[in-house]
């Protein structure tokens, strides 16, 4: 059977809608922005009966085109980062389509323009952002002028480490063990050289830039909002990301143990 | 030797405000939304330092500071036009767990089961209330704009034609 050679326009609609609310999610959206962005997104284009579902790891739409005919698409999605920007940008296409001043291809446009956005973990600008975010909650917690430098120091290390090695695989949970053990690991080495150090506030200033504050965040919005699946899911992801940063520091502690023979 | 009020309160304002700035900049925050990022974390966290200095107990002040910080994130939502995410947050970020995270693994890692249990359920404690303090925060939310009138991201209204 032959293809036809363009694709109907309410198709290409679909197809709107889909990387719409694939870049939310992939991005580290909550869910029911997805779904709402869809809907209303939807409508925005005049289609009919605009229905969204979306499970952390999926998306499905539906609708009645412009003839009557009733389409229906799945997406798989995959969480890869977290990078509020694009969520933010295709809010945006969101918030223009709906008020219809935008259709199908200039909306495909822009959201192409979004995919293509710098991601998560390209830019040397995490280097500095690791830095302020350890060494201002180093300070916050109470720190003195050498642990709030220290801690930046070890957060920017661990930036570095994990940077590097999302060269080779995408940041995933394994990315949380070792930057805790990292994260634990420097500055117990980095005391046996500067006896002054005050160690646990550097520990605790730089292991937030790790903490999954925004897993956190996502956890209680869809929960708020009645949507149990994705609220377990992205709570799940909190405990767990948390679980395994503790766990990595609980082995640079063991590791520490047998450098120094059980002085620690 | 206990520091002086001043240097404290810099201390919370300051670190509060470039640590959260920090963390925003890892998530790809947008750059319009940095500076109130930071102004909403160091005014949450403000709320909670000043009253565990009230000696309010610890869980309360968790989720009076994440309440509050709940109520101005929506606000700045809306009035900046960027998604709420980004506050919410935000304001959770400085009183997360981090430090009590630590200290329990550094307990258990010494065999010291007892004080490592202790300082994990304190922080869970922290979690939960900082949950419940957002989430009480976006209801309230939703309640005023509900009673002025307002549509609300969170009304059940059906958008479909």
């Amino acid at each position: 059977m032959k293809l036809p050679a363009t694709t109907p326009p309410e198709s290409s609609c679909m197809e709107v809608l889909q990387t719409a609310g694939e870049i939310i999610m992939e991005n580290g959206g909550e869910t029911y922005r997805a779904e709402e962005t869809i809907t209303r997104m939807g409508v925005g284009f005049g289609l009919n009966k605009v229905e969204s579902f979306a499970v952390p790891s999926g998306l499905f739409i539906s609708y009645r085109g412009k003839n009557g005919k009733l389409e229906t698409s799945v997406k798989r999605v995959r969480r890869l980062g977290r990078n509020l920007s694009r969520v933010d940008a295709a809010n945006q296409v969101s918030r223009q389509v709906a008020a219809g001043k935008m259709n199908c291809p200039q909306a495909m446009e822009k959201l192409k323009e979004i995919k293509a956005m710098p991601g998560a973990f390209s830019g040397w600008w995490s280097l500095p952002a690791a830095f302020l975010c350890a060494s201002g909650f180093s300070a916050l917690f109470g720190g003195n002028w050498l642990a709030i430098g220290a801690s930046g120091v070890v957060a920017l290390v661990v930036q570095m480490i994990e940077m590097f090695l999302s060269r080779f695989r995408k940041r995933g949970l394994a990315a949380s063990v070792i930057g805790g053990m990292f994260t634990a690991l420097l500055p117990n080495l980095l005391v046996l050289v500067l006896p002054a150090l005050q160690t646990e506030l550097v520990i605790a200033g730089a292991v937030m830039p790790l903490v999954p504050g925004l897993a956190m965040t996502n956890a209680v919005q869809d929960t708020m909002r009645g949507d149990m699946i994705s609220g377990l899911s992205h709570g799940a992801q909190a405990i767990l990301t948390a679980c395994l940063i503790a766990g990595g520091a609980l082995l640079a502690l063991d590791l520490m143990k047998l450098i120094t023979g059980g002085m620690v | 030797m206990p520091e002086p009020l001043w240097l404290e309160i810099i201390r919370a304002v300051l670190g509060a405000f470039f640590g959260t700035i920090g963390f925003a900049m890892l998530v790809h925050v947008p750059k319009r939304a940095w500076l109130s990022s930071g102004l909403i974390a160091a005014l949450s966290y403000l709320v909670y330092w000043g009253l565990t200095r009230l000696s309010i107990p610890d869980p309360m002040a968790i989720f009076i500071g994440a309440f509050f910080g709940s109520m101005a994130g929506q606000l700045f939502a809306r009035k900046l036009k960027i998604i709420s995410t980004v506050f919410l947050m935000s304001a959770i970020v400085p009183v997360v767990p981090g430090l009590g995270l630590y200290r329990m693994m550094s307990f258990l890692g010494r065999g010291k089961i007892n004080v490592g249990a202790e300082i994990g359920i304190e922080a869970m404690i922290t979690v939960v209330m900082i949950a419940l303090g957002l989430a009480a925060g976006g209801y309230t939310d939703h309640a005023i704009c509900t009673l002025a009138g307002k549509r609300h991201h969170m009304s059940e209204k059906k958008i479909t034609p």
